[in-house]
C-alpha cells in the first residue's frame, strides 16, 4: 500500500519565545494511505486542524518532517504543494464567477485554455452545480458555495484534498446528504481525502480510517469499528458515542475473563483485555446498546440483573433509559419504541437488564 | 410628550436631514452660487465685481485680444490647466505607490498596533500644511537637508536645483495628501478576509498573483477613493505649487488664488473656479459610475 502523507515526530508550538507557548501538537507521527479518506477527529482545541494547516503549508513546522509521496514538504509554500483545501467557511472569491473560482488553480498553473474549460465544466458537473458557473459566490445558497469550494479544491487534480470541516456550517439534512456525496466523490476521484471533523457521527459514516486526537496527541488510529469498539483509553471511548463507565476493582482473573468488583459488593464478569491482575483498580466501559431491557421477571439466565427506571429521555426513534442498579450503580440503556409508539418501560418501572460479559471491557487507567 | 414632531415618516425624515441640508445650503450651495454670480459679471479694479453683465472672464480662458483688439486663441492658461492634471495624476500615483503598502502593513499588524499607526499616520493633519510645506523648501533647496551631505561627500560639486520644478511640487502634492490615500485604503483592506489569500496561496498563486488576482481586486473601491480623494485637492492646490514651485510653474489653484488676492480679477477667479469645479464634477460622475458598476456585480 502506497503512503499519501507521512506525518513524522511533527510538533507545532505557537509563540515558542514568549512567556505563554502553545504546544498545538506533540511529537505527532502518522500515515495517510493513498487512496484513502482518511479522518481527523477531536474536540476544539485538539490540533487537529493545526495538523491540516501544516500538511496545506498556511503554518510552519516547529520540528518534525512531513512527507507528501516520498518528497519532503514541510518547508515549501502551500503554493508550492500539490494539495487543495476545502475550507470551513468555502473562502470563495466574492470577486470572481462560480466558473472562474474553480478555474482559478489551474489558471495559476498555467494550463491551456481549453483544458481550464473542459476541467471547470467537468467539476462542476462533478459536484452539480453546472448550471450556475455565472453566479457569484453571495448569489449561491450555503450548500451551493460548499460545493463550488469542492469543485475549486478538486480541479488542479490535488494528489491529497484536505478538508477542514467543511460540513459544519451547514444545517443537518444537507449535511447528512454531503455525507454520502462526500464519500461517493471520494472514490469516483480517487484522490486521498484528510477531513477534519469534531463530530463523531460523521467520521464514523464516511472514513477508511480515523485519527483520534487530543491535547495535540493521536489517541488512537484504527477504523471506525475499531475506534468504536474497541477504544484504547477512556477519551476515545467517551468521545465516540454514549458509554457507560464503571469503576472498578478485579477480584478474579480467568482465561477469557475477568471478574471485577463494582461499588461495595456487586460483582461483574468483563472481557479480559490482557495485562490484568488481582486488585488492579481499573474502569470498564459498556456501550447503551449492547444492553437489553425486559420487564421484570422476563428475562432469565445467569447475565440477568434487576434494576428500576430511575428516568426516561425519549429521543423518537429510541429512548434513553437511566437504570438504577442498587450499590450506587447507574447504568445508561436504551429501547426502541413498540409498534404503536409506546415505549417499552416507564419511569419507575422495574425491568430486567442483561448484557455479555464480552460487551463489558476493562479500559486502561 | 413628542407632539411637536411632524406626524407623517416622511415629515420627521425631513427634520431628521433638516441640519445636513442646513449646513450644505449655508456653506456649500451659496458660495458656489456666489462664485457662478461672479463668473459672469465685470471686474472691479480695485477687488471685487462691478453688477454689470460680462462673459470677458470666460472669454480670456481661451483667448486675449492681441495689439489690434482682435481676438487671439491663447494656449496660456489652458496649459496651466494642462499642467495642473498631470501633476495631480503623477501626485495621486505616488500616493498610490506609497500609501498602498504603507495600508497593506498597517492591516496585517495585531489590533491595538493598527489603531495606534492609524493614529500616526493622522498626527500630520495637527499641523498646519503650510508649515509643513516650508519644511520641503529646507529639504529640497539650496545646501538643505539633501544637498548638504552630497556636497560633504564630494557626490555632487553644484546645487541639484531640486526646488522650482515640476518634481518639488508633486512631491509637495505627495507629501500633502498621502493621509487620504492611506485611509480609505485601509478601511477597505480591514474589511478583507485574510483566508481569502491562503486559499488563493492554496491554490497555486505567487505572492506577487496573491496581491494582483485577490487583495487589489477586492480592495479596488478602497483604492478608487483614496485617488479621488487625494486627485481633486491636488487640482485645488495652492500651497505647495507657490512655495515649491516658486509660483513661476503654476497650477490651477494657485491661479485661483493669484486673482483673488493680487491680480484682482475676481470674474476671473471665478470663472477659473468654475472650470475647476466642473473637472471635479466629471471625476465624480466617473466614480459614480465605476461605484455603480461594482455594486451591480454584487459586491460591496
Amino acid at each position: 500500500m502506497t503512503t499519501a502523507i507521512d506525518i513524522r515526530g511533527v510538533t507545532k508550538i505557537y509563540n515558542p519565545n514568549s512567556e505563554r507557548p502553545v504546544t498545538a501538537l506533540d511529537n505527532v507521527s502518522l500515515t495517510i494511505n493513498d487512496n484513502e479518506f482518511f479522518t481527523l477527529l477531536g474536540p476544539s482545541g485538539c490540533g487537529k486542524t493545526t495538523l491540516l494547516r501544516l500538511i496545506a503549508g498556511f503554518e510552519q513546522v516547529s520540528g518534525g518532517e512531513i512527507m507528501l509521496y516520498d518528497d519532503e514538504i514541510e518547508n515549501l509554500e502551500p503554493n508550492r504543494r500539490p494539495v487543495n483545501t476545502v475550507f470551513q467557511h468555502y473562502a470563495l472569491f466574492p470577486h470572481m464567477t462560480v466558473a472562474k473560482n474553480v478555474a482559478f488553480g489551474l489558471e495559476r498553473l498555467k494550463k491551456p485554455g481549453e483544458e481550464i474549460k473542459a476541467t471547470v465544466d467537468r467539476v462542476l458537473s462533478l459536484v452539480k452545480m453546472k448550471e450556475l458557473g455565472d453566479r457569484r459566490p453571495n448569489q449561491l445558497s450555503g450548500g451551493q458555495q460548499q460545493r463550488v469550494a469542492l469543485a475549486r479544491a478538486l480541479a488542479p487534480s490535488p494528489k491529497v484534498l484536505l478538508l477542514d470541516e467543511p460540513l459544519s456550517a451547514l444545517d443537518l439534512k444537507l449535511r447528512q446528504a454531503m455525507r454520502e456525496e462526500l464519500k461517493q466523490l471520494q472514490k469516483e476521484t480517487g484522490i486521498t481525502f484528510v477531513f477534519v471533523t469534531h463530530d463523531q457521527e460523521e467520521a464514523l459514516a464516511m472514513s477508511d480510517r480515523i485519527a483520534v486526537m487530543s491535547n495535540g496527541e493521536v489517541q488512537q488510529i484504527g477504523a471506525p469499528t475499531e475506534i468504536y469498539e474497541h477504544p484504547v483509553n477512556r477519551f476515545v471511548a467517551d468521545f465516540i458515542g454514549d458509554t457507560n463507565f464503571l469503576d472498578a476493582e478485579i477480584v478474579e482473573v480467568k482465561d477469557e475473563l475477568v471478574a471485577c468488583k463494582i461499588g461495595s459488593q456487586s460483582m461483574f464478569e468483563a472481557a479480559n483485555s490482557g495485562g490484568h491482575k488481582v486488585g488492579d483498580r481499573v474502569t470498564l466501559f459498556l456501550r447503551p446498546e449492547k444492553i437489553r431491557l425486559s420487564a421484570a421477571g422476563q428475562g432469565s439466565g445467569a447475565d440477568s440483573r434487576p434494576g428500576k427506571i430511575a428516568s426516561m429521555i425519549y429521543l423518537g426513534n429510541q429512548a434513553a433509559y437511566t437504570v438504577d442498579m442498587g450499590d450506587g450503580i447507574e447504568l445508561t440503556a436504551q429501547a426502541r419504541p413498540r409498534e404503536d409508539g409506546k415505549m417499552p418501560h416507564a419511569s419507575g418501572d422495574d425491568v430486567t437488564v442483561q448484557f455479555s460479559a464480552h460487551a463489558l471491557r476493562v479500559l486502561a487507567q | 410628550m413628542s407632539g411637536w414632531l411632524p406626524k407623517s415618516a416622511a415629515g420627521r425624515r425631513w427634520l431628521g436631514l433638516a441640519p445636513s441640508y442646513f449646513i450644505i445650503g449655508i456653506f456649500m450651495l451659496i458660495p458656489m452660487i456666489i462664485m457662478a454670480v461672479f463668473s459672469l459679471l465685470a471686474p472691479n479694479p480695485y477687488g471685487g465685481v462691478e453688477p454689470e453683465f460680462s462673459t470677458a472672464a470666460y472669454v480670456k480662458l481661451f483667448f486675449e485680444y492681441d495689439l489690434e483688439d482682435n481676438l487671439v486663441f491663447n494656449p496660456g492658461y489652458i496649459n496651466i490647466i494642462f499642467r495642473s492634471f498631470q501633476l495631480s495624476f503623477g501626485a495621486t500615483i505616488l500616493c498610490l505607490i506609497f500609501g498602498f503598502p504603507v495600508a497593506y502593513y498597517i492591516t496585517l499588524q495585531p489590533e491595538h498596533k493598527r489603531n495606534f499607526y492609524i493614529y500616526l499616520i493622522t498626527i500630520p493633519f495637527w499641523t498646519n500644511l503650510l508649515i509643513r510645506t516650508f519644511a520641503w523648501i529646507i529639504i529640497l533647496g539650496r545646501g538643505g537637508v539633501i544637498e548638504t551631505p552630497l556636497y560633504a561627500l564630494g557626490i555632487i560639486e553644484e546645487s541639484l536645483r531640486m526646488m522650482y520644478t515640476d518634481g518639488a511640487i508633486a512631491i509637495g502634492l505627495t507629501y500633502s495628501y498621502l493621509p487620504l490615500m492611506v485611509l480609505p485604503i485601509y478601511a477597505s483592506l480591514e474589511k478583507l478576509d485574510f483566508r481569502l489569500l491562503e486559499a488563493a496561496s492554496d491554490l497555486y498563486a505567487n505572492r506577487w498573483e496573491v496581491m494582483t488576482k485577490v487583495v487589489i481586486p477586492l480592495c479596488k473601491p478602497g483604492i478608487i477613493a483614496g485617488c479621488i480623494l487625494v486627485f481633486i485637492p491636488c487640482l485645488g492646490a495652492f500651497i505647495a505649487p507657490n512655495l515649491l514651485g516658486g509660483g513661476k510653474k503654476l497650477m490651477l489653484g494657485s491661479l485661483v488664488q493669484f486673482q483673488f488676492a493680487s491680480a484682482r480679477n475676481w470674474p476671473f477667479g471665478a470663472a477659473l473656479s468654475m472650470l475647476l469645479l466642473s473637472a471635479v464634477v466629471v471625476v465624480l460622475i466617473f466614480y459614480a459610475r465605476s461605484a455603480r458598476k461594482q455594486a451591480e456585480a454584487g459586491q460591496a
